[in-house]
């Protein structure tokens, strides 16, 4: 089987056709067509149908993406019944989001963000942020050749490897980490950015601080963070202006 | 700001729109990387920072999760900067955060819109990717990718537009600072707020709790 760099290189912009009826289905399919290709000459009939297969709804975290995509193409170049395929690449959606999602989205990133914060208000920021930057894709490309490898290798059997690997393992500390930082940057960027203010200032921006923790407590979803926070600078607005 | 500035601005607001989802998901999106490379466009490399801080406060609230609408503050972080440019951030932080927060709303419903027209393009081309037709799905994918280039462009260069107007009219009231720590205010309460869902109850909660209370103990010793 020939195409592995090229797919790993598509798996780049595999949620490039994001839509609402197969989700990154179409990024899927895109990606696997060059690992495909030797399928085409070997069995055309099988290559079709894998190709129709490739590009159904799929939906996972796009860094993880490469091992449904590995196992699929591995399944399919070993024979695998079409249906079966279907159903593991199903069965594949939740468990990848879902690990996906709490490493990357709840953790690496606000890790790495809340390194950035601090970087800012210590007086590093470029230094700090390139840091982060790099290392955070270095750790994204490593991810995703990790993710290919292991769906290439493993086939149907992906589930049992997926497991026992590092990724599962490093969701509970990471997560520990990014509470940590982000904890660590909150008071840090409040008095940096406060510094400059006002005592009356700061007790108004401390007040609409307590007022959007009570109200997102008490009123969850019904109250967005983001207007709450327009409502909020828009009273503030008028007050600055008609105040004495 | 002279046009070129601004042309860069656009380029810039492009690169971190596509980065939200289609292309690399590498962290340009985040309102800090977007906000500082943004200052050093313009030429102000400070309101690139402050801005950046400020809107990451809002961002750390966001889960990107699959099909929710989430606010797309990438070209948000980018156009915002201008308002803030050359001029005492304590003053304007608080409008531009307030743009900031606008256009990051208008690119969420971007996105769905964006998510909606690739889904008909799906539809129009239904029997070639039926047939596992690979051009097709090459096609698909890269209309896809050509559409989020547009939007991504089109709300950066709105943003810009708006933002130079919201320069030029930002009131000069008895309290400027108060929208500045309200922005702040409301900021911090979004994070603590996206911290403690992320948390939950388990040991990340403790640690986050241990976080907070070093940061206090630090902003007292410093």
């Amino acid at each position: 089987m020939t195409g592995a760099v090229r797919a790993f290189f598509r798996l780049l912009v595999v949620q490039g056709a994001w839509n609402y009826e197969r989700m990154t289905g179409i990024g899927l399919g895109y990606a696997a067509e060059p690992m495909l290709e030797d399928l085409k000459e070997a069995d055309p009939a099988r290559h079709a149908e894998a190709s129709v297969r490739a590009a159904e709804y799929f939906n996972s975290h796009p860094y993880l993406a490469g091992v449904a995509l590995g196992a699929l193409v591995r399944a399919e170049y070993d024979g695998v019944p079409g249906a079966q395929i279907s159903r593991l690449r199903a069965a594949l959606c939740s468990p990848l989001g879902a690990l996906g999602d709490q490493l990357f989205w709840a953790g690496l990133v606000p890790a790495a963000m809340a390194i950035g914060i601090l970087g800012a208000v210590l007086g590093y920021p470029f230094p700090v942020l390139l840091a982060v930057l790099v290392g955070y894709n270095l750790v994204r490309l490593a991810t995703g050749v990790w993710a290919l490898r292991v769906g290439l290798a493993s086939g149907i059997r992906v589930a049992a490897a997926l497991a026992g690997s590092w990724v599962q393992r490093l969701v509970g500390p990471m997560g520990a980490a990014a509470g940590f930082l982000v904890g660590l940057a909150l008071p840090l960027a409040g008095a940096w950015l406060f510094a400059p203010a006002r005592p009356v200032e700061v007790a108004a921006g401390l007040g609409a601080m307590l007022l959007g923790l009570g109200g997102g407590w008490r009123l969850g979803a019904r109250l967005p963070t983001l207007r709450f926070a327009l409502a909020a600078l828009g009273l503030a607005a008028v007050v600055s202006w008609v105040a004495p | 700001m002279t046009p070129e500035t601004l042309a860069a601005l656009a380029l810039w607001g492009t690169v971190v729109g596509v980065d939200l989802v289609t292309f690399p998901q590498g962290l340009l999106s985040r309102p800090l990387v977007a906000a500082l490379v943004a200052g050093l466009i313009a030429g102000d490399p400070e309101a690139g920072v402050v801005l950046g801080v400020a809107l990451e406060l809002f961002a750390l609230d966001v889960l990107p999760v699959g099909a929710a609408r989430y606010p797309d503050y990438g070209p948000a972080a980018v156009a915002a900067v201008t308002v803030l440019t050359q001029r005492p951030w304590p003053q304007a932080l608080g409008y531009a955060v307030a743009l900031g927060l606008a256009l990051a709303a208008l690119g969420g419903w971007t996105l769905v819109w964006l998510r909606h027209a690739n889904g008909r393009t799906v539809q129009r081309y239904a029997a070639g990717l039926a047939a596992g037709n690979p051009r097709t799905i090459a096609l698909v994918q890269w209309r896809g990718v050509v559409r989020d280039v547009a939007r991504s462009f089109a709300l950066t260069v709105v943003g810009l537009a708006l933002a130079l107007a919201v320069r030029e009219a930002v009131p000069a009231g008895a309290h400027p600072g108060l929208v500045t720590a309200v922005a702040v205010g409301t900021g911090l309460a979004a994070a603590a707020g996206g911290a403690v869902r992320n948390a939950g109850r388990g040991a990340r909660l403790r640690w986050l709790g241990g976080g907070v209370l070093l940061g206090m103990l630090l902003v007292i010793l410093r």
